[in-house]
Formats: C-alpha cells, sequence, structure tokens
C-alpha cells in the first residue's frame, strides 16, 4: 500500500468523516416508517438493520479519530508518500466524467468512444515522440477501438450500446 | 467417491465441445493478459466479463468467468518475473524471487516454475474443491439463520482484518459494504431505503457496475498516478520446466497446496494471502533458508503454488454457503445469481452436477494456462510492452458499455463512476476494497437471516450464542476482533515509546 495515505490527520479527519456519515444513517433509519400498526416489532422494522449499522460505522470512526487524535498528540510524522490527486489523476477524472457522463447516451458511441480514446491518447503520449506521429496514433486508437467495440459487444456479445 | 469420479467425468465429456474449448481458450488467454498487464486485477476482469457474457448460456459464461479467473491470478507472475512489478496483488510475494531469478538470467526457468506451480495448485485445489463440496454441503444443511448470519458477518470481518493494512480501515470498509447493500426496497414492507426519492435507487446499487467502478475505474486512475517507464525486458532462457524442480520440491507444492486451498476457503481472503501464507511457510520449513528473497526455486514455486490452489478453495464456501472465498469469487457468485444459478447450501440436493461442472471448467482453464505458459511465453511478453495510454482508455470504455448492458440503464454507469471515484479516494487512505466488497455480496443475506433469526426466537440473542455452530463462529469472531484490537494496542504503545524515547 505504497499509496495510500495514513497520517495522523487522515485519521482524524476520516474518522469525523465516517462519525457523520454514520450518525446520518442512523438518523435517516429512525425515521423510516416502522409499520406498527400491521405488528412489525422492532428487528423487523426497515430501520433496524441500517440502524445498527449506522451505530456500528459511529464507533469505529470514534476510534480512528481517537487514534488520529492520540497520533497526532505524540507528534509522530505524517507518512504520507505525496499527494492523493495529481494533474495526471485530475486529468483522467476530466475525461472519463465528459465521456461516462457528458457524451455516453448524447453523442452516437462511435463517435464519443472514437473521440475519447482519441483525445485520451493524444493528451498522455509521451512527450519526446512527434507531434504527427502521437496525432496518427491517437486518431488510430480511437477509431479502432471505437470500431472493434461496438462490433464485438453488438455481434459477439449481443449486447445493447448505449 | 465413484459417483463423484462420474459426474466430473460426465461434466468433461460434455464440455468437450469445439465451441466450448474454444471459449475456454480464449477466456484463458484474457485473464492471462490481464492478469499480467499492472494494475488490471483479476477481479476486475471478472467484473468486465460478468458484463460481456450476460447474454451466453449460464453453462458458457461461467466457464468464461472461471477460466478468466485462473488465467488471470496466473498471468500475474509474468510482470512479477519480469518487471519486478506483480500483475495482480496474488503475485507480489512472486516478485521476491522470480525478479531474483530473472536477474540472473533464469526468467525463462522462473516462467516455468510459475507455470508448474499455477497448474499443480489449481489441481490440487480443484481436488479438494471435488471432495471437500459435497461433504460441506452435507454439513450446511445443519446451518440455520443464526448460523448464516454469523458466517457473512465472518466474512466481512476476516476480509477486513487480513486484505489490507490497517484492520480498522478494512472493518469500516466492510461496514460500509453491509450498508450499500441495505440501499434500495427492503425485503419485508418494501420500503425504499435510502433512495430520496430517486426512482432508480429505489431498486438498490446493482453488484456490477459498483464492482466494475470500485475494482476497475478506481485501478485505472491509481494506475495514472505516475508515468509509465520503458518497459525493459531482458532475454530470457527456456520456459520448459525441469521435471527435477517438481520433484525436489514436492513436499513445497503439497504443502502449498493444501495452504492455498485452506485459505481459499476462509471466506473473504484471498489469493494475495494465501501466497504470502504458502510462501512464509515454505521458507520456514526450507532447507535453503538463505536463498528465499534472492531467487529461490522453492520459494517461487511456493507462492505460485499456493496462490493458484486458492482459486478452487474460494469456490467451496461460495458453492457450498454463497459465501465467497475471495473478492473475485465474490463477483463470480454474483455472476452465478444473475445467471440464475443458486449456490449455497442446496446445491449438493439441487444440482449436484454443477459442483463437478465448476471442476471441470476449473480443469479446462488449467490446460488454457498450461498452453499459453509453455508454448505462447514470447508473445505474451509483449502484452507487457503496451503503453499505459493505450490501455486506460480502452479498459475504461470496456468498464462503461459493460456497466450499462446489465439492465440498458444510464444510471449504472453513473454507479461506476461515482464507485470508481469514492473507491479511489479509499484506497488512497488506505482503505482496502476487499472487505467492501464481501460486504455488499453478504448485506442482503446478513440482514435477511438476522431479522429471521429474531423473528424465531422471538428477540431472543441466546440462540446466536448457545447454538454449536453458530457459538464457534461468534466466538471466532470476537477472538479475531479482540486480538486484532489488542495487537494495535500494543503497537500503538511501542510508538508512543520510542517516540518517547527520541525526544531530546
Amino acid at each position: 500500500m505504497s499509496e495510500s495515505v495514513q497520517s495522523a490527520r487522515s485519521d482524524l479527519l476520516g474518522g469525523a468523516g465516517w462519525v457523520g456519515f454514520g450518525l446520518l444513517i442512523t438518523a435517516e433509519s429512525l425515521r423510516m416508517d416502522r409499520y406498527e400498526s400491521m405488528g412489525a416489532v422492532i428487528y423487523t422494522m426497515p430501520g433496524f438493520v441500517p440502524g445498527m449499522i449506522g451505530c456500528v460505522i459511529v464507533f469505529l470512526g470514534a476510534l480512528l479519530m481517537f487514534r488520529g487524535w492520540r497520533r497526532s498528540r505524540q507528534g509522530q510524522p505524517d507518512t504520507a508518500d505525496g499527494p492523493v490527486l495529481n494533474q495526471r489523476i485530475v486529468l483522467t477524472l476530466v475525461f472519463a466524467l465528459i465521456y461516462a457522463a457528458g457524451m455516453i447516451g448524447r453523442v452516437p458511441f462511435w463517435l464519443a468512444t472514437a473521440l475519447f480514446v482519441a483525445a485520451f491518447t493524444w493528451t498522455f503520449a509521451p512527450d519526446g515522440a512527434p507531434r504527427p506521429r502521437r496525432l496518427a496514433s491517437a486518431a488510430m486508437a480511437g477509431f479502432v477501438t471505437s470500431i472493434v467495440v461496438t462490433l464485438v459487444f453488438q455481434q459477439v456479445f449481443l449486447v445493447r450500446l448505449p | 467417491m465413484f459417483e463423484g469420479l462420474f459426474m466430473f467425468g460426465h461434466s468433461v465429456l460434455r464440455f468437450g465441445t469445439p465451441e466450448i474449448i474454444f471459449y475456454a481458450l480464449t477466456s484463458s488467454l484474457v485473464g492471462v493478459i490481464m492478469g499480467a498487464l499492472p494494475g488490471l486485477t483479476a477481479t476486475m476482469a471478472l467484473a468486465l466479463m460478468t458484463t460481456l457474457t450476460l447474454k451466453l448460456p449460464h453453462e458458457e459464461a461461467l466457464l468464461i468467468l472461471i477460466c478468466t479467473y485462473v488465467g488471470s491470478i496466473y498471468g500475474g507472475s509474468r510482470s512479477a518475473i519480469l518487471l519486478n512489478i506483480p500483475g495482480t496483488p496474488a503475485s507480489a510475494a512472486s516478485c521476491l524471487d522470480g525478479y531474483a531469478l530473472a536477474r540472473q538470467g533464469m526468467a525463462g526457468r522462473a516462467m516455468g516454475i510459475a507455470t508448474t506451480g499455477s497448474v499443480l495448485g489449481t489441481l490440487i485445489g480443484m481436488f479438494f474443491l471435488a471432495f471437500f463440496t459435497p461433504i460441506l454441503g452435507g454439513m450446511a444443511l445443519k446451518f440455520g439463520a443464526y448460523e448464516f448470519f454469523w458466517l457473512a458477518l465472518f466474512g466481512v470481518i476476516i476480509a477486513g482484518t487480513l486484505t489490507g493494512d490497517d484492520p480498522l480501515k478494512g472493518w469500516i470498509a466492510g461496514i460500509a459494504g453491509l450498508f450499500i447493500a441495505g440501499i434500495g426496497q427492503e425485503p419485508q414492507y418494501g420500503y425504499e431505503r435510502f433512495s430520496w426519492d430517486v426512482r432508480d435507487l429505489a431498486g438498490g446499487i446493482q453488484l456490477v457496475p459498483a464492482l466494475v467502478g470500485a475494482f476497475g475505474f478506481a485501478e485505472l486512475l491509481t494506475a495514472m498516478r505516475t508515468r509509465q517507464l520503458p518497459v525493459k525486458i531482458s532475454a530470457f532462457d527456456t520456459v520448459i520446466p525441469k521435471l527435477r524442480d517438481v520433484t525436489q520440491y514436492w513436499r513445497t507444492i503439497l504443502r502449498s497446496g493444501v495452504i492455498g486451498t485452506g485459505v481459499g476457503i476462509v471466506p473473504g481472503v484471498g489469493e494475495d494471502v494465501a501466497a504470502w501464507s504458502s510462501y512464509a511457510a515454505a521458507k520456514r520449513a526450507s532447507k535453503e533458508k538463505e536463498k528465499f528473497g534472492k531467487g529461490s526455486v522453492e520459494g517461487l514455486m511456493a507462492a505460485e503454488t499456493g496462490d493458484n490452489a486458492c482459486v478452487p478453495g474460494a469456490m467451496i464456501p461460495v458453492l457450498t454457503l454463497a459465501i465467497p472465498g475471495s473478492a473475485p469469487a465474490a463477483v463470480l457468485m454474483a455472476a452465478m445469481i444473475i445467471h440464475g444459478v443458486k449456490p449455497g447450501p442446496m446445491i449438493m440436493i439441487e444440482n449436484p452436477q454443477f459442483v463437478y461442472d465448476v471442476v471441470a471448467m476449473m480443469l479446462f482453464a488449467t490446460i488454457g494456462i498450461l498452453i499459453y505458459g509453455l508454448v505462447l511465453t514470447k508473445a505474451l511478453v509483449q502484452v507487457l510492452r503496451v503503453p499505459q495510454h493505450f490501455i486506460v482508455p480502452i479498459i475504461f470504455v470496456l468498464c462503461s458499455v459493460g456497466s450499462f448492458a446489465i439492465a440498458g440503464r444510464l444510471f449504472d454507469v453513473y454507479v461506476m463512476l461515482a464507485f470508481g471515484i469514492i473507491g479511489f479516494f479509499l484506497r488512497s487512505f488506505g482503505y482496502p476494497m476487499a472487505p467492501l466488497v464481501l460486504g455488499i455480496v453478504l448485506g442482503d443475506l446478513l440482514e435477511k437471516n438476522l431479522r429471521r433469526a429474531l423473528l424465531l426466537s422471538d428477540g431472543d440473542l441466546t440462540p446466536f450464542f448457545t447454538r454449536p455452530i453458530s457459538a464457534v463462529v461468534a466466538a471466532l469472531i470476537f477472538v479475531t476482533v479482540g486480538f486484532k484490537i489488542w495487537s494495535l494496542y500494543k503497537q500503538a504503545r511501542a510508538r508512543a515509546a520510542a517516540a518517547a524515547g527520541a525526544a531530546p
């Protein structure tokens, strides 16, 4: 787990987040219909199991917070290996969201796929390659992926495409 | 015994058609390639292949998935040996001696050992799968709601304890998975939980898009963190394994096969733990301890035998209890349910032939990896040279289409995206994904059986602790959690003492 961020601060903040999440689940579970008029008892009510799960998450989150607090009190150094996000990950996220949440279902699938793969390949290709070669290989990757995926899914696996 | 053999023979003969053999060989190859590529794991391969095989008849679909599973666990050894990067987490132990052998100019021999170990490991696991499943299936018939509740919880807790560096975060991930499983209409009154008037959420979170996100998209994001360095693969010697390596280390092979299968049977643990446990046991028992980590044939053989033996082992609890032995087995179990196969205690009564079908599918997968291990090595190695910026967008397209294919809803694509982003951040902060998956898979089983058990006992908790099997599983959970909390406390004290000692 070399890429994980294990620090007192992340434990403290993460624990607080889990406590909040657990409280939200518990509160929502308490708000659920209880069907008492239909003879429901506590363990048959819809909110029973989620409520218990919420309480366990609150408890475990509090433990995580306590550990983070202890670590920070002891002045243990953070062992973070680097920031969670960097430019490459943010760019990947942006491309993925534009393709999957923005284009699929709105733009013809083959076109969306060709554009996404070509743009991604172009952006992340090594800097040293000549510009025309990068462009050609990106366009080729987009075109081939689009054709192959469309044909294989529709003709071989009989899957309807978005 | 002979009835089992007869049924196994029947399954093998039934699957011996050119079409099925083609499916088996192709999917084993897909598995090997996906396993070999760093960043693409067996769970991801299975989740993607599940979406691709939805429209196929269930036998063909499950054969493809099992061959992909076996192939990907084996394929991880390629990059472990040649690049010192485990293709899947299961191959991390193989890096130690596999890469050391490659640096000594024996990459071919190392790959031959990996092939031998993987094939023999799968065969040993298959034997136990065929032998133990009917026995455990018979025992499972005595399990009631109390036992199933504890077993579901056991799977989540054990996965949380053993699959990451931090049990506390593992448990949180597992419990969060249980919560996710509860989203949507609850079974008794049809009440829509946590759907907040979103119509698509009322039907619950579909397992496969969630898995494709958590294991596919999240892994792609993690892989994109750093720029891929140019791949340098040195020339290698012959990959044909030596008979001496098998005869000399037969004890190690048998031991690792048994350990791997045993680890597989434990709900929620998985191939990486099997490989490390087998490696550690081999090192303890070895006469050549000093060679471990420096190019030990025995160490590599142990790791590769252990992780592949875990695959059939992980199928035993799937078939007998409907509780997955590992994260990829959880996906496989979900695929079985999608295809109308009902794993669980009744399988040996309702569909005993299916158990031997699974064993036969494993056999076809083993033949596949043997062929690719011996014949296609040089071609397969070239796969490792395919640049990351070509692979990542293609895999993401497959993640998106695969999620959509499950029900033809764009909502499932959004679920994949959401789980990918959440999974990436959780992973980045040290939360393991395997318990989350186990939680999602086992949530329904846990809730139904908890409510049923409390209804049966009229709210009395005593039977949870007094029924013999229930008491044993409950004790295992409490001992595991107690032991882990105690060891975490001791570690914290030791760190505090060290910090106090270092202070001026």
